[in-house]
């Protein structure tokens, strides 16, 4: 029985083991080598050394000691919390308005994922297109309606060019809030709905005393995700501004890639992405934490 | 549910669709060329960023030419987009696998060359007939690492029908007023590419120079009165806020597009204009001084990759690089030659690149300094600042000057 039972194990951790190895070749070696390089000192003038110095924390000091870096960590979490906060409630909208059964909601349902397909570059370039001062069609729609008398310049200001950003992944965005939010709306069961009408209950209070609590694992699923897929932004900030104008949409992502690729100061980079990954970190071991107590 | 299949059928042939488009461009972007490989015979391969296509059709006639000359060494060239190739270099020397030679960008040679990626071919060929600015831009230390293809400067361009018989502006003070003049709500009067980035960088240092300071002070009168110079021309609105996020391609459509009536861009644009506007009329003229005439170098070099395969690349190199061969090369690239004996009668009866010729007496390379990056980042920093109006021009300076002041210490 008891040697069955190790038998039964040891074919277990079989099966595990091409996931295992996977995971440490291409998951935690270059994490760990990522948080080697941001403890030396690897610039133009050392790449070539064959021992890299060893510095300890002095990347991590200097760059927080270098206005960006705060600049880029305070960026990415306004980013963040905007972006999760409209996309989490239009998706969630959306996704009540398509639980209903309605002429064509199923093909516009379909149509809406689109935002989603779409590349982020060609999203993003579309978006700066529309966003142009003088020939965007956002500012020329604006204009027209009087809704403003002369045009904005959305990407080249400082406040509008992060709200042009959010915009823009708003619309990415709310696609992947509003599948995961519909797929969580059809395991409810709809004898509850019914039960609850034959009780008096009128659509407010099923929506907060049964839609609601039911949906509580599928909304926080949704929110982390969304938090740890948002915070990491990188091509859509690369392509609409670049950081710009003057780091006002520097993004710890965006910071990482300059000090690296562009700058030469691979250890720098590597201590800034260090930074953004210890931050989601701390997210997903959240995500994990509540998605164990549900199992339990 | 017949509908739901037809919008999942609908979805997934766009998608296939897309995918294959990627894949097809993918394929025409990589100009991979290998001639009649011998056994045991040496292979030498470049990496280049040149995306336009008759730069890449340059190259090809290069190995072509090349391998129908010999039969010992083949050569094959992959493509890497610009905004990756830094990073491909970077990693590549990481892992150990970069070609033999690279196409880069002049001011980065020397970074390159300082992390010891390049070999030191100084040796190894004649440099006396080349112009010295170019080949300082492939140096380091006084020991060569490459040898320079061909340079570039930037002029300014102006659209003729737009003028309305305003002169052509010879000073800094003549083209605010003519770029003013000639701005409407549609028009900007003036524009170039005025990223925060290497790009933005080298289109500002024209202004910097002709203040009359280098690259490496501009917390002086000279860089203060640059910064507020180009801050004033945007925020008088003779040149629009959006080149702040215009490479200098955009630069360039929206010049030929109408809606800008001066630029400052480079002769690689010549052949684009040309093409792409047939019926435009424009011309070029020198870009405007405050104190005296400058421009900047801009250009590829050939680097030589330090490994077993270098004196295969030199020998190479040799060939392309031969006076006569290279002016033929350059002649369709847009580009002026960097050795005399080849730039001497290139561009006969071609007016507008022979102002190019011109302008290039006055053209500096950027630094050169390995860490030029980062002094380049504080440069464009600083510019940005000003022409956003997030500092003065006296605080973006001294800004700047400390980020450089730190580079140049360490």
């Amino acid at each position: 029985m008891f040697k069955k039972r190790i038998k039964k194990e040891t074919v277990g951790l079989l099966f595990a083991l091409p996931a295992l190895i996977y995971m440490c070749a291409l998951v935690v070696y270059p994490i760990i080598s990522n948080i080697i390089l941001s403890f030396q000192e690897v610039t133009v003038k050392t790449f070539s050394l064959p021992q890299k110095p060893f510095v300890g924390l002095d990347n991590y000091i200097e760059m927080f000691q270098d206005p960006v870096l705060l600049t880029a960590i305070k960026n990415t979490l306004i980013f963040t919390v905007c972006c999760i906060a409209f996309q989490f409630l239009i998706g969630f909208a959306m996704a009540l308005l398509f639980s209903k059964k309605f002429t064509a909601s199923q093909p516009v349902r379909g149509l809406l994922m689109m935002p989603w397909m779409i590349p982020i570059t060609v999203t993003a370039l579309m978006f700066k297109f529309m966003f142009g001062s003088n020939v965007g069609i956002i500012n020329q729609a604006l204009m027209a309606v009087g809704l403003i008398g002369e045009p904005v310049e959305w990407l080249t200001t400082s406040g509008t060019a992060m709200f042009a950003l959010i915009v823009t992944n708003v619309w990415i965005g709310i696609p992947f809030n509003m599948i995961l939010i519909s797929t969580g709306l059809s395991t409810i069961p709809k004898e509850l709905y019914e039960s609850a009408s034959v009780d008096g209950a009128n659509r407010i209070t099923t929506f907060f005393h049964i839609t609601l609590p039911l949906l509580r694992p599928t909304i926080e699923s949704v929110l982390i995700l969304g938090f740890i897929y948002t915070f990491k932004v990188f091509d859509l900030v690369y392509v609409m501004t670049g950081g710009g104008p003057v780091n006002t949409t520097q993004m710890l992502s965006t910071l990482s890639y300059k000090e690296s690729f562009e700058m030469f100061n691979y250890s720098k980079g590597a201590a800034v992405a260090n930074i953004l990954f210890v931050i989601l970190l701390l997210v997903s071991i959240l995500y994990l934490k509540a998605t164990y107590k549900e199992e339990d | 549910m017949k509908r739901k299949k037809l919008v999942s059928v609908l979805l997934t042939v766009s998608m296939l669709a897309a995918a294959a488009v990627g894949c097809g461009q993918q394929k025409t972007q990589t100009a991979d060329k290998t001639a009649a490989a011998d056994e045991g015979a040496k292979k030498v391969t470049i990496w280049y960023y040149w995306e336009g296509e008759n730069q890449q059709e340059v190259l090809s006639q290069m190995i072509d030419d090349y391998s129908s000359s010999q039969d010992e060494i083949t050569v094959e060239a992959k493509y890497i987009p610009f905004a990756d190739f830094k990073k491909q270099l970077s990693i590549g020397a990481t892992a150990d696998e970069l070609p033999d030679i690279a196409i880069i960008d002049s001011p980065d040679h020397a970074s390159y060359a300082s992390m010891g990626l390049f070999a030191d071919i100084t040796d190894k060929v004649d440099t006396s007939q080349y112009f010295e600015g170019p080949i300082e831009s492939c140096s380091l230390d006084d020991k060569l690492y490459g040898l320079p293809f061909g340079s570039n400067c930037l002029a300014l361009y102006y659209n003729e029908d737009m003028m309305n018989g305003q002169k052509v502006p010879e000073t800094w003070d003549e083209l605010r007023a003519t770029a003013k003049a000639l701005s409407t709500d549609t028009v900007s009067g003036l524009a170039f590419c005025a990223k925060q980035d290497e790009e933005g960088t080298f289109n500002f240092m024209p202004w910097l120079w002709s203040a009359g300071t280098d690259s490496f002070h501009i917390d002086n009168d000279k860089g203060i009165h640059a910064l507020s110079y180009i801050g004033g021309l945007v925020n008088e609105g003779a040149m629009t806020k959006e080149a702040i996020n215009w490479t200098q391609g955009d630069v360039m459509n929206q010049f030929i597009s109408g809606n800008v009536a001066m630029m400052i861009n480079g002769p690689w644009q010549v052949p684009e204009i040309r093409k792409n506007a047939p019926d435009m009329k424009w011309n070029v003229a020198m870009i405007p001084k405050d104190e005296e005439h400058a421009s900047v170098l801009g250009g590829e070099n050939f680097a030589v990759i330090d490994n077993d395969n270098v004196d295969a690349s030199v020998e190479f190199l040799e060939y392309v690089t031969d006076p006569e061969r290279l002016a033929g090369y350059l002649e369709s690239f847009g580009y002026i030659a960097a050795r005399k004996d080849a730039a001497d009668g290139q561009f006969e009866g071609d007016d507008i690149m022979k102002k190019f010729v011109e302008q290039m007496e006055y053209a500096m390379p950027r630094g050169p300094h390995a860490q030029w990056p980062e002094i380049s980042d504080a440069i464009s920093l600083a510019f940005n600042e000003t022409i956003t109006q997030t500092s003065t021009p006296e605080d973006a300076a001294k800004k700047a000057q400390t980020a450089i002041d730190g580079v140049l210490a360490e």
